[in-house]
């Protein structure tokens, strides 16, 4: 009792400083609770008038003392009716009467809001336990009695000393109304969640015997007052909203108690206004939550058969009404009520949803990436390491760090899932709610604006109502939801980028201590030669093993280049040496040039001749002959040779030269142009040397046979025409098939490789490649 | 005329002596195993840098979504935030771009000239198997002919296949000489070769994530106001989130 009395002495002696000094901290209290904005210029307004009702009260007091006492005069020599005299005493007696119940169930109530402050609320919080959350029980409750504890003053300040006649209290009301509404407003708001939270404390053991606890002492404080009223914890919570019903009431009786010439009958009216708006105001406020509550849960679990059975005839046609109007809106642009704060909160969370989207998905594709890209680069790193050093003399600093380097990865992406994606998808979650609500503001919309052209009376006004409630609702979160939500991708951005920082370092470590040499020592465009020269040094091995032809060549370069010098040539000193030591049908000409094959075979050129010793070789086959050459013997394969005939010989072979050989002769020189090249050390003297059979070819043919490149050169560039091909215009050459074509060049003038320069019995003209035919050893 | 028709517990002849084989064996072996690692790492190499360029690219995305987003018309702060990490993105992508050149440059394509290698070495393996059984065969002709009578064809034969033989013989050991000659050389290459190589892709990475450390590091110090340590700005998101729950137009569940 000793403190309260006490608290309540300072109340009293202290009032005006109490109330001006605890006022930034009301606020800050009420903050706290939720982000609604109260206007500055409220407290501002109030201590003016707190400061202008305290200086001039006397002078006010005076004022309304003589026009009271003018009219009591009037009255008394007016002589009036004494029915009215006793009626405006019963009036006042009632008034007074009415105005100390107002100032007792004030100041009991406020004692109650003490007491519990003092009994439950201090100790609970005090006491911290984890799971219990006061605020969400008693919300702003300290407000609550500072908001009492200041209108109680204010009452005793209007009522003390002050005549019955004089008091107005009003005005009282009038003053306090704005933080009244505010407070009372976020106390209601929260009662409901307050009371089935308390519901739920209240089933677990531990949390109802720590409530029951500060019951039991404020019952007993009850006890000994001898007010033993108090029933539970619900009705202490609820305490606060009965009172603020109470005040409308008590403000009519008093009002209607009061005789209309009172200074206070216009106060009292107003303030009445005043304090049932509040109600109505907190109400509304009330309705909306329910209404956004119960559109949210709309359409949450709701299963398919519930919605078969919610399509009523009523939800259809309410439906085709929306959509014909939206219709009608669009296209006749009929004038429709808009909310400008609302459409740019709404454009802001509608970016934010697609932003947040956009984040999530793609930061989680990127941490997917990341993460392969990372393993990946290390194990293709430890495979090169692999490559490049031999095992036995790997140092331990090389194998050891890079394998450390894929914690680093994973711990990113655990950060990375923590500080980023986790917030951002439960951020998105979020948005959905709040989207359901928005179209369904925009359903209400349209049924509020298809009433408004119809007019009708009742219908429309419900329409307006559940609209304005939505759209209140939905304008004051979004505002907030759209500051948290923005709030919380910065922080997700800011972190990403850290992380990545992060990230960027500890792979650097990685890599640079895996890194033996200085890193600045060898610069990578002397890296690329040694590569290179690398390359070259391999060359012995790519050469050897590379290119197969090319040593398949030599191969056969080496054995004949060998043989000259066992085997000159014939020359005709050996020729008559041959003609006199063998009959004529011994003696065999070479068909055509041909080469030694295995060992004891003996190469001869073209026209050489040979006396055969046996017909056969030694294994038995009558393929091979051995031979002699005047020079040594060998065997030779006897396709290659025919009977040699004195006589004929030189007619025959020029003959041959001139027509239907030539043929022969061009393939011949194709096919054995590498053979004969090795052959011969110097291949125009042995070639005259041998056969000047073959001079006389030469000079035969286009390219004069002086030297015997041109003449290569010329015989690959001798085609026949595989078809006839019939010239369409100048610069095309007609050809007959398997004529003989001279190729100039290779390409057309634009370096077309289907067209040949070909040239024919004197003639120039390009032909198509693909009609000619190389001529080649048919 | 012998007629045991099978020659129990008189073991083939060995032609090639078995240390030798087994020396070439081993070699080829080494080889083989190596031309494997080369044809997998090519790949994976292959691989990674492909996944860089896709990191870099999705990373990218991520500025670039942001940027598009008419949120930044309407709010300046948000804009300046998303450019600079619009720009942190495109630098890291070019880096990225040219750790993956240098990497084409100095890794990849020494691996392709030196994978380019292994196909003539099988050839030649080839071919030096060929001329062994080109040995073996005649190698077993001609101790047909030497256990058969001497008489003057078989004799003659036996010339013949003996003749056959040399130059069969005299090749495959030139083959088999030169590659277990160049085999371990063209082994040890290796170390020479891709040595630098390893040191450049080391180099690129280090080099790479230093600039990537720098960037993000400016850009972090260009966001974030205060540095904010990780629990802190989890407690500020938790915080955050229990606020936006408690919205009664948020659903809670």
């Amino acid at each position: 009792m000793e403190p309260k009395e006490a608290t309540g002495k300072e109340n009293r002696g202290s009032k005006r400083k109490n109330l001006t000094f605890l006022r930034p901290r009301l606020y800050m209290l009420e903050r706290r609770k939720t982000d609604t904005v109260v206007e500055n210029s409220v407290s501002g307004d109030h201590s003016g008038t707190l400061r202008r009702s305290q200086s001039d009260r006397t002078e006010y007091n005076q004022k309304l003392q003589e026009k009271m006492t003018p009219q009591a005069g009037c009255s008394a020599a007016e002589a009036p009716t004494q029915d009215e005299e006793q009626q405006m005493r019963r009036m006042m007696t009632k008034r007074s009467k009415i105005i100390k119940e107002l100032l007792q169930t004030e100041k009991d109530y406020l004692n109650d809001l003490e007491l519990c402050l003092r009994e439950v609320v201090q100790p609970l919080r005090n006491k911290q336990i984890d799971r219990l959350d006061v605020d969400s029980l008693f919300s702003n409750i300290e407000s609550v009695h500072q908001i009492s504890a200041k209108l109680l003053s204010l009452l005793d300040e209007a009522t003390a000393d002050v005549e019955p006649a004089m008091q107005v209290i009003g005005e009282v009301f009038l003053q306090i109304k704005g933080p009244l509404e505010d407070i009372y407003k976020i106390y209601c708001y929260h009662h409901d969640e307050a009371h089935s939270v308390l519901e739920s404390y209240e089933k677990e053991e531990e949390l109802k015997q720590h409530l029951n606890h500060c019951i039991q002492s404020l019952k007993k404080i009850y006890m000994e007052e001898g007010k033993p009223n108090l029933l539970d914890m619900g009705s202490l919570m609820i305490k606060p909203i009965q009172r603020v019903m109470k005040y409308p009431l008590l403000l009519c009786e008093l009002r209607n108690s009061t005789p209309p010439s009172h200074p206070d009958y216009r106060a009292l009216e107003d303030a009445f206004a005043a304090v049932r708006n509040i109600n109505v105001n907190i109400n509304e406020l009330k309705r909306r939550k329910d209404l956004v509550l119960k559109y949210k849960k709309n359409d949450e679990d709701e299963s398919l058969k519930d919605k078969l059975s919610k399509l009523s005839i009523h939800s259809i046609s309410k439906k085709s009404k929306r959509v014909t109007n939206h219709l009608k809106i669009l296209t006749r642009g009929e004038s429709q009520v808009k909310d400008n704060t609302f459409n740019r909160e709404e454009k802001l969370f509608r970016c934010l949803e697609k932003t947040v989207r956009h984040c999530v998905k793609n930061i989680s594709l990127c941490l997917q990436q990341i993460q392969d890209a990372m393993v990946l680069a290390l194990q293709s790193v430890m495979e090169l390491q692999e490559i490049s050093y031999n095992k036995d003399e790997e140092e331990g600093g090389y194998s050891e760090t890079p394998n450390k380097a894929p914690n680093p990865c994973n711990d990113f992406a655990a950060h990375l899932q923590r500080l980023v994606l986790i917030p951002l998808s439960a951020l998105l979650s979020l948005f959905p709610g709040p989207q359901k609500l928005i179209q369904k503001r925009y359903d209400k919309l349209l049924d509020y604006n298809s009433y408004l052209q119809r007019s009708a009376g009742d219908e429309s006004d419900l329409a307006k109502k559940e609209y304005e409630a939505l759209n209140a609702q939905l304008v004051e979160e979004l505002q907030v939801f759209n500051q948290a939500a923005r709030k919380i991708l910065f922080n997700c951005l800011c972190s990403f980028s850290t992380l990545l920082r992060d990230l960027m370092l500890v792979a650097q470590r990685a890599y640079s201590a895996a890194v033996p040499v200085p890193l600045l020592a060898s610069r990578i465009s002397e890296i690329q030669n040694r590569v290179l020269e690398e390359v070259h040094n391999l060359n012995f091995v790519k050469d050897n093993s590379a290119t197969f032809i090319e040593r398949k060549l030599s191969f056969e370069k080496k054995k004949p280049v060998q043989i000259p010098p066992e085997m000159p040539r014939q020359t005709d000193i050996h020729r008559s040496k041959l003609l006199s030591t063998y009959s004529a049908e011994e003696l065999y000409q070479a068909k055509r040039k041909c080469n030694a094959t295995q060992e004891y075979d003996i190469s001869l050129l073209e026209g050489e001749l040979v006396a055969v010793m046996e017909q056969k070789d030694p294994l038995g086959s009558t393929s091979r002959w051995l031979v002699d050459t005047g020079i040594v013997k060998g065997y030779v394969y006897s396709s290659f040779l025919k009977p040699y005939n004195p006589a004929k010989v030189q007619k025959v072979d020029a003959e041959n030269r001139f027509c239907d050989d030539d043929f022969d002769n061009i393939s011949l020189f194709v096919s054995s142009r590498p053979a004969s090249d090795s052959v011969t050390g110097t291949p125009e003297g042995s070639i005259s040397d041998s056969s000047s059979s073959l001079s006389g070819t030469c000079g035969k043919s286009e390219v004069n046979g002086t030297d015997i490149d041109s003449f290569q050169e010329a015989d690959e560039q001798i085609f026949y025409a595989v078809h006839a091909f019939q010239a369409r215009s100048d610069h095309e050459l007609s050809l007959q098939e398997y004529q003989r074509v001279h190729i100039l060049r290779f390409c057309d003038l634009s370096g077309n490789k289907e067209w040949w320069l070909a040239e024919a019995q004197g003639q120039k003209g390009y032909v198509p490649a693909n009609y000619l035919g190389k001529m080649t050893y048919a | 005329m012998s007629w045991i028709p099978f020659k129990i517990g008189q073991p083939k002849k060995q032609i090639i002596p078995k240390t030798v084989e087994r020396d070439f064996e081993r070699e080829y072996g080494r080889l083989q195993q190596l031309e494997d690692q080369t044809k997998r790492l090519q790949k994976d190499m292959k691989k990674s840098t492909d996944a860089d360029l896709a990191m870099s690219k999705s990373a990218v995305k991520i500025s670039l979504d942001l940027l598009s987003n008419p949120l930044c018309e309407q709010d300046q702060e948000f804009l300046k935030m998303v450019t600079a990490l619009d720009t942190a993105m495109k630098r890291m992508d070019a880096f990225n771009q040219e750790k993956v050149n240098q990497i084409q440059k100095t890794v990849i394509e020494p691996l392709k000239k030196f994978g380019s290698v292994f196909p003539s070495l099988n050839m030649a393996v080839k071919r030096r198997e060929q001329a062994l059984q080109d040995y073996r065969r005649l190698q077993a002709k001609v101790e047909k002919y030497e256990e058969k009578e001497k008489t003057g064809p078989v004799l003659a034969k036996l010339h013949q296949a003996r003749e056959e033989l040399r130059p069969v013989r005299d090749d495959f050991e030139a083959k088999n000489k030169q590659l277990l000659d160049e085999m371990p050389r063209f082994y040890n290459s290796r170390l020479n070769y891709f040595q630098p190589s390893f040191e450049s892709l080391i180099r690129a990475q280090v080099v790479y994530y230093s600039e990537m450390h720098k960037i993000f590091g400016d850009l972090t110090q260009q966001l974030d106001q205060p540095g904010h340590s990780d629990e802190q700005q989890e407690r500020e998101n938790e915080a955050r989130l229990s606020e936006l729950r408690a919205l009664s137009i948020v659903a809670d569940d």
